[in-house]
């Protein structure tokens, strides 16, 4: 499952769209800004590829309209994709602590044998890596399961490495011309 | 007492003999009582001869409210006659009959059953493919069915007849069946069909096992590359301001850059303050070991020693099209 062609393509056209927004913008200023308006541009490019359909895709949207809201509702204009900064995210479950207290207390008056302390400890290493997970993807808090979890883990890797791919290529090509 | 009541009757029809006089005394009080009876003799004899399947069995067991309905509908009185004595004790016989048939039927619902075992581990698959709620009803139905297994009533057995048409998933020997634990079952399968697209995805992630060991992998492989996209924006700016490149560049360099790239981790990076983060979380070792970071020491020292040297196109903005057109064309779209 290696990102296509056509997904490189089609990041590239979107995010040169967004640049040429950008680019009165960003022409006389400096470094660290120019980086962060391409990084953001880039961002926005690669979130606009999935349309709104996955939950990190408009979690990324709303992280970086709260960066700078007025260049990224310009950019999604630009590219005809201005509802994408409406869509709904997932509400946060929220639990209520008295409750899970509980319940922890509940399970901990169990008296365990070996074998059962010993799947308690993974299943708490799994969990607190699930977590890391959850901190590291876009929206990832927002998902109620880790099925749902691993799924859009699969998507953003993928949108990761056209990213990464186009980007790199363009560095390589801009490298090429100074070195001739 | 019957011959109190068909005593006018009898004085009709005295040549006939008693079984035909009965009939009579039938047809006088209900004319329509003999079809029913008719259907059920043939039915009550192709029970007999043994061979059932889904029709006759719900055919058979609407034979008792037939009974049931025709003596309501006749005189009571009629119970003594040679015909209806006849009936019940026909009754008896087909109420064996059904018994009988149903175990048959719980026979072939346990070959089924062994059939579906055979076949679990496909239907298994087509679930996971399907993931939706659905399947967790079936499962459901399954389990409610296994409850009703050792029960007798004909018309659970019936119901179960409907039921075996969608059944996909199914406990093993000595798994659970409620539908929480198979659900949760299925719940994991799904995650494991998971972590295994994402061991594709992620290098270096096919020779660790264990979910925890995956898990930290597949973290540090999305880390890594949203510090590689912060790395390559910050390069872009530095060498490139302006969104107009030169496109032939690009292609060329898009089919090369599909291959892996080795690792060279430069001093710059750290200069630069990308890198720091990097150290700081402890990965760097994981991204020189597996190959993540793609960066050339010596370029990035050429362009960092003078990042305003490369900003020489003097490409206008609305050449734009052209180059994107130029672009999509080389790469054989």
């Amino acid at each position: 499952m290696q990102p296509t062609s056509s997904m490189n393509e089609e990041f590239l056209k979107k995010w040169q769209m967004g640049l040429q927004i950008f680019h009165p913008s960003i022409d006389n200023t400096s470094v660290h800004e120019r980086k962060k308006a391409i990084k953001l541009s880039a961002d926005v490019a690669m979130a606009s590829l999935r349309k709104g359909t996955t939950c990190w895709s408009r979690a990324l949207i709303e992280k970086t309209a709260t960066e700078d809201n007025f260049l990224v509702r310009q950019m999604l204009s630009g590219i005809k994709a201005e509802a994408l900064i409406n869509k709904k995210l997932p509400k946060r479950t929220v639990c209520h602590r008295k409750i899970v207290r509980r319940s922890k207390k509940i399970l901990r008056r169990k008296s365990k044998s070996a074998s059962e302390e010993a799947a308690a400890k993974a299943k708490r290493l799994v969990k607190r890596r699930t977590q890391g997970l959850r901190n590291v993807v876009p929206g990832g808090e927002l998902m109620s399961n880790d099925v749902l979890l691993l799924q859009e883990t699969l998507d953003y890797i993928v949108s990761l490495q056209t990213q990464v791919n186009v980007m790199r290529s363009i560095v390589d090509a801009a490298e090429a011309e100074i070195e001739r | 007492m019957n011959g109190a009541i068909g005593g006018d009757l009898l004085l009709n029809c005295t040549d006939m003999s008693v079984l035909e006089r009965q009939r009579a005394h039938l047809k006088y009080f209900n004319p329509s009582f003999d079809s029913p009876l008719a259907g059920f003799f043939a039915d009550s004899s192709m029970i007999n001869g043994g061979e059932m399947d889904g029709y006759l069995a719900t055919a058979g067991l609407n034979l008792p409210m037939i009974y049931g309905e025709t003596t309501v509908e006749g005189d009571p009185r009629m119970s003594i006659s040679p015909e209806t004595t006849l009936g019940t004790g026909n009754f008896k016989k087909r109420k064996f009959d059904t018994e009988t048939k149903d175990r048959n039927e719980k026979k072939k619902k346990m070959n089924r059953e062994e059939v579906t075992e055979e076949e679990e581990e496909k239907s298994k698959i087509t679930e996971l493919n399907n993931g939706s709620p659905k399947s967790i009803k079936k499962m459901k139905n399954k389990a409610k069915k296994e409850e009703n297994n050792c029960s007798n009533d004909s018309s659970k057995v019936t119901k179960e007849l409907e039921k075996t048409d969608y059944i996909h998933v199914r406990a093993r020997r000595g798994q659970a069946t409620d539908s929480h634990s198979i659900a949760e079952r299925v719940r994991r399968e799904k995650i494991s069909e998971r972590m295994k697209f994402l061991q594709d995805l992620v290098p270096g992630c096919d020779k660790i096992t264990g979910k925890a060991g995956m898990l930290d992998e597949i973290i540090n492989y999305v880390q890594s590359l949203q510090r590689q996209i912060e790395f390559l924006s910050m390069k872009l700016a530095v060498v490139n301001p302006r969104p107009d490149f030169d496109m032939d560049d690009i292609f060329d360099k898009e089919v090369i850059v599909s291959t892996p790239m080795t690792v060279v981790p430069s001093p710059e990076m750290v200069h630069s303050g990308y890198s720091h983060e990097m150290v700081n979380s402890g990965y760097s070792n994981e991204m020189v070991n597996s190959g993540y970071h793609h960066v050339n020491p010596m370029q990035q020292a050429e362009t960092s020693s003078d990042p305003l040297s490369c900003f020489n196109n003097g490409q206008a903005p609305s050449m734009w099209d052209s180059y994107v057109q130029n672009l999509y064309g080389s790469l054989g779209v």
